[in-house]
């Protein structure tokens, strides 16, 4: 008999996980899809079942010195109507998925799912969010693009939970996020962009593009982010083709039922170029 | 199999269950609650909708282990309610039902909507109904009927 | 009470379904119910060489063509489906048994461990088996090639269309003393009863077919019903036992019937003064791996061929190809979307290779009173084209916006289509094939009960038929009676298809209510009968495709505007507006639900509904991967309703289900042409293909 789990502390969960593989579930919206099976019988879990959801101390958001922090069963919902959310993940998580899957789904989640159309890791590589995991034998910090290691592959130890995100504060003085999906709502993404810069008059100090749906992971190329950082704002306008050309070279999209690899390519370039126009 | 206790249809129930058993299931199979429909069973087409702690959830996607503590409302209970006759009465009079399969889920994702937004504007309604697929009306007589239940409802939201 | 019969009445169906009380085929429940699910092929084609079972514990059984008592063919119209295959399949998901037992568990498992030995052949995807060709001619046919100043031509594609309805398909069966009684998501009853006489062998008193409450169809729940309802008779009379068979979603989408994919051939022999001198037409639809429907789908197509022009010399002709895919089948519309999408681009083709002004000369086309139509029948009843034309272009601002988008260049664009929808069966269908009866039972209460198979799938049907016969016999509504149909109590009214309920079907309830009246006597029981007798006038060759294909046909103009994003190429729809005309609306408030519903999967066909198949496997298969609009996807829509009544129709009603969809697809294709200022040929008009036309034309 498959022994599932409802722990109501984070210490009873990191005792059953440090004894035997289980898996991890918050919301659900994703494994319940996954995991599917015949109307009216359990779900097709191979591992049994540890349900977060019970466990309070995981349940909260909250603004922090230097960042946000995002416990691991916060919904998405809650961290929308949360006053302190920046801008950014509030203009994602409205358009992602449908009010009822926001209302379950986490962003703890959305990372562990690590599909690299996953529509809040943009947001999380645009802002070098930390990914805090614990476990019996500690707590270690990662960084979001460390964290996700490929489609669906997370580095993850058996005894390991995610138990906070923390979304570093970031002063941008221009933002843009477009999902490109095939449909307004309830859509998973064919293309997300997502780019912000720090300027003053004449200069960038800071500037950002994270891409998704176009590579086996969240795209971030910090080369060339290194590159264009302290440029004055009309070079790069200047150079705006060779900087497209530099991403062009790194996107890896593919062909699915869902879109094709030159259409992805060539959107999400126009995306970034009309980012950089906007500066 | 776990011990669950939660709040359905405002009476309070201990069950002994798989917790990855849907929610859904469980409502259909174990109760005969089949207000609440399976359109797609992955979370895409709404009809599953129930409210949980007031707010609008794909039954589809919760298993019953995530129900442990939780209060769960079906069509069948909300239905009994003046907010219920206000939104019946709108869906009516702007014939917004055809086949009615999506309808109940309809209904559900309305008074979610309507809880955090009594006076929604047409894109909030669209957005508020965006999980709730209809392939009969092409939706505008749904958002008219929730604009109207928005009007004759005023103050029970 | 004709002056009223238009002003809407709130649906009576409507309060049960809102709350939740209407019981759909998945909510039924029976005591002892046993489950089945259905084991299919992994493979496009083949030879099935062994079935290997599990051991089966005891109350498990497999069911598969062994056991069909009778012929082992489902009886459509061409009779190539097998219910179960003795040694051979066709297509990926083509049901090979049916594995059945009271725990869904134990049957999942049962049916994983089925192993079954193919020897794998080549499938063919290409089109170029024809099992079915079609053509006929009028004028002078393609003759004025030969002295054309110019020929003209394009090749218009469409894709599958997948119908969508949101409750998947189903049925839930008994058996009854001796008798075989299903209940189910279906659009025709006694397809299905008649499907099951021939499966079984059996004697018509042997089968009973109810229908529970329907989620939708729009075809899909057609034909395709009868594939499931023979399985799970077979199996019922094996094993004498409730038995259950729902589909999933996924399953659904894999495996039941879509709309055809169609490529169209269209040429134009021009004259020197730019005229249309003649047109050539070929039609070519993917019928999948069986026949099915298929011929009746080809010559909808055809016969929509000059859309609703007049055109003199036309030489039409069409090929229903095999693949070894998923069987195509009906789908609102029914061959006439893909015809009246490529007619329609065609003309504003023309008109932009000529340099002519396309709506001007779009217009000098349109069908009028008295002209010949496509197979030389006649169009006898007032058309009211320009009229229509005239309030939406007024409506949307057509004219001011045509002129103004192009030149400006800003990715906006506003298109205009025109069509035409025959009513009822085509040909001689109504009167050879189907010869509908009605009933109306009086009982000693003088509650009057509507005896008809047409089954209310969401259009409201219930409530017009309700309405028909109260406002004839001035009775109260309430005293009308109109349960799901149920094959043991209504005679055959024929199928819910082809938008020939009201015209057709509420025509002879009419006449059934106006007799019934005339004969009134409270109290007491009273029976009346009408049965389908086609207008004397109504001439139909099948052979030649030559006369009225339909007895009436039903009008329409959409303009749908739209604007393109530069950057992502996603089309954003802004408005849509139609005016139509179905004769009279029974109700209007159900007219416009129509109205809505139809145009916004019209308007989906044409630029957002992708299905493909890769090597025969459908690749879009659930509602996360194929995409229907959601609530922000529609556009706004402005309707308007034209009365034009027609006499054989019940207070002058004219179909309207099908009609409300096939203008969608051009209006949008039209609307994104003329905002990226390219050709578009082949719908759905995505976003991938806007980039691609937009890049390299």
């Amino acid at each position: 008999m498959v022994n599932h789990l409802l722990p109501e502390t984070l210490e009873e969960a990191l005792e059953a996980l440090a004894r035997k593989q289980h898996l991890l579930f918050a919301g659900g919206t994703d494994l319940m899809v996954q995991k599917r099976a015949w109307a009216g019988l359990p779900r097709n879990f191979e591992h049994p079942v540890l349900f977060t959801s019970r466990i309070a101390k995981l349940n909260f958001i909250e603004k922090r010195s230097d960042h946000l922090a995002v416990g691991a069963t916060c919904s998405l919902e809650m961290m929308l109507e949360y006053p302190d959310t920046p801008d950014l993940f509030k203009t994602i998580i409205g358009e992602m998925a449908s009010p009822g899957i926001r209302n379950h789904a986490t962003l703890a989640g959305n990372i562990a799912n690590a599909s690299p159309a996953g529509d809040t890791l943009v947001g999380l590589y645009l802002y070098d969010a930390t990914i805090v995991l614990k476990s019996l034998r500690g707590e270690r910090l990662v960084p979001i693009a460390d964290f996700i290691t490929g489609v669906r592959k997370i580095d993850l130890a058996q005894d390991e939970m995610i138990t906070e995100i923390r979304i570093p504060h970031q002063d941008f003085t221009h933002i843009d996020y477009v999902k490109v999906g095939p449909r307004k709502a309830d859509a998973i993404s064919k293309i997300a962009f997502a780019g912000a810069a720090k300027t003053n008059d004449l200069t960038v100090s800071d500037i950002r593009a994270a891409f998704g749906a176009v590579f086996k992971t969240v795209l971030r190329s910090p080369a060339t982010e290194a590159m264009l950082k302290g440029m004055r704002i009309a070079d790069i306008k200047a150079d705006l083709a060779s900087i497209c050309e530099a991403y062009a070279r790194l996107l890896q999209p593919i062909d699915d039922q869902r879109s094709n690899k030159e259409y992805r390519k060539a959107v999400a370039i126009n995306l970034l170029a009309r980012f950089i126009k906007s500066l | 199999m776990a011990k669950i206790e939660f709040t359905l249809n405002g009476e309070v129930r201990q069950v002994d269950i798989d917790p990855t058993i849907r929610l859904l299931d469980y409502l259909r199979e174990d109760l005969d609650l089949t207000g609440t429909k399976e359109g797609c069973g992955e979370g895409e087409c709404g009809a599953c909708s129930v409210l949980f702690d007031a707010e609008v959830a794909n039954s589809c996607l919760v298993p019953m282990g995530n129900v442990a503590g939780h209060d769960i409302v079906t069509i069948e209970y909300f239905s009994r309610t003046e907010r219920y006759r206000i939104l019946e009465k709108a869906f009516l009079e702007q014939g917004a039902v055809q086949c009615g399969f999506c309808t109940p889920g309809m209904i559900i994702a309305a008074e979610s909507l309507l809880r955090k937004k009594p006076k929604p504007s047409d894109a909030e309604i669209k957005i508020g109904l965006s999980g709730n697929l209809c392939r009969c009306t092409g939706y505008n007589m749904i958002i008219a009927a929730i604009r109207q239940a928005a009007k004759e409802g005023e103050g029970l939201w | 009470m004709s002056e009223t019969i238009s002003q809407s009445l709130m649906r009576l169906d409507a309060p049960d379904k809102i709350a939740g009380r209407a019981k759909y085929v998945a909510d039924l429940k029976m005591k002892d119910c046993l489950f089945a699910l259905t084991v299919r092929s992994p493979i496009a084609k083949g030879k099935i060489l062994q079935v290997s079972l599990p051991a089966m514990p005891e109350g498990y059984q497999v069911v598969d063509h062994r056991d069909i008592p009778g012929e082992n063919i489902v009886k459509i119209i061409y009779d190539d489906q097998v219910i179960f295959p003795v040694d051979e399949v066709k297509y990926i998901g083509q049901p090979i048994l049916l594995v059945v037992g009271p725990d869904k568990r134990i049957v999942e498992r049962l049916a994983k461990a089925i192993k079954i030995e193919f020897r794998e052949e080549q499938p063919v995807f290409a089109w170029e088996n024809s099992v079915i060709r079609y053509q006929f001619t009028k004028g002078e046919g393609d003759a004025p090639f030969a002295s054309a100043a110019n020929t003209i031509s394009y090749t218009y594609t469409t894709g599958y269309q997948e119908q969508a309805y949101m409750e998947p398909q189903g049925f839930i069966g008994h058996y009854d003393r001796g008798k075989i009684v299903l209940v189910g998501s279906i659009q025709c009853p006694y397809y299905v009863k008649n499907a099951l006489i021939r499966a079984l062998a059996c004697d018509p008193d042997k089968v009973r077919v109810i229908q529970a409450a329907v989620g939708g169809a729009f075809g899909g729940k057609e034909e395709y019903p009868s594939l499931i309802a023979c399985e799970l008779a077979v199996a019922i009379n094996k094993i004498k036992k409730p038995i259950k068979l729902i589909f999933e979603r996924e399953e659904d989408m894999l495996v039941t019937t879509k709309r055809h994919p169609a490529q169209i051939k269209l040429a134009a022999a021009i004259g020197a003064d730019g005229a249309i001198r003649a047109l050539r037409a070929h039609v070519g639809i993917d019928a999948g791996a069986d026949i099915g429907l298929s011929g009746v789908v080809l010559s909808r197509a055809m016969i929509a061929a000059t859309g609703a022009y007049t055109i003199d010399n036309l030489a039409v002709s069409g090929d229903v190809y095999l693949t070894n895919t998923v069987p195509t089948g009906a789908f609102r519309g029914f061959g006439a979307p893909q015809m009246l999408f490529a007619i329609e681009m065609f003309i504003e083709h023309i008109a932009k290779d000529l340099g002519r002004d396309p709506l001007a000369y779009r217009l000098d086309y349109l069908a009028k009173q008295h002209d010949k139509t496509s197979t030389s029948g006649v169009f006898r009843d007032p058309i009211l084209m320009p009229e229509m034309v005239e309030k939406a272009m007024a409506m949307s601002g057509y004219a001011a916006k045509s002129e103004r988008y192009p030149r400006e260049a800003g990715y906006r664009g506003i298109g205009m289509s025109f069509f035409l929808h025959g009513c009822g069966f085509t040909g001689s269908g109504e009167a050879k094939t189907i010869k509908a009866k009605v009933k109306l039972e009086k009982d000693s209460e003088d509650l009057v009960h509507i005896l008809i198979a047409a089954v209310d799938m969401g259009q409201g049907v219930h409530t017009a038929m309700r309405k028909l016969v109260a406002s004839i016999m001035e009775i109260p509504i309430e005293t009308v009676i109109y349960d799901y149909p149920d094959t043991d109590q209504v005679p055959d009214s024929g199928p819910t298809v082809a938008s020939r309920t009201m015209m057709i079907v509420g025509g002879l309830v009419a006449r059934a209510a106006r007799a019934l009246k005339e004969s009134f006597i409270p109290g007491q029981h009273q029976v009346a009968e009408e049965q389908y007798v086609q207008p004397d006038y109504i001439k139909w060759d099948e052979d030649t495709m030559q006369g009225d294909a339909y007895p009436a046909y039903s009008w329409g103009v959409t303009v749908v505007e739209v604007a393109v994003d530069p950057h992502t190429y996603q089309v954003n729809l802004e408005h849509a507006w139609s005016v139509y005309d179905c004769g009279k609306a029974i109700d209007e408030l159900m007219v416009l639900g129509q109205a809505d519903g139809g145009l916004a999967q019209g308007i989906a066909y044409g630029c957002l509904e992708v299905m493909e198949h890769d090597q025969g496997k459908i690749r879009q298969k659930n509602l996360t991967d194929y995409i229907i609009p959601t609530a922000s996807d529609v556009p706004a829509m402005t309707t308007m309703l034209i009365d034009n009544p027609y006499p054989l129709g019940p207070y002058g009603a004219k179909g309207v289900g099908e009609l409300t969809l096939v203008g969608g697809a051009p209006a949008v294709a039209k609307a994104i042409e003329m905002a990226i200022n390219k050709r578009i040929t082949k719908i759905p008009a995505t976003p991938e293909a806007i980039m691609e036309l937009i890049k390299h034309g």
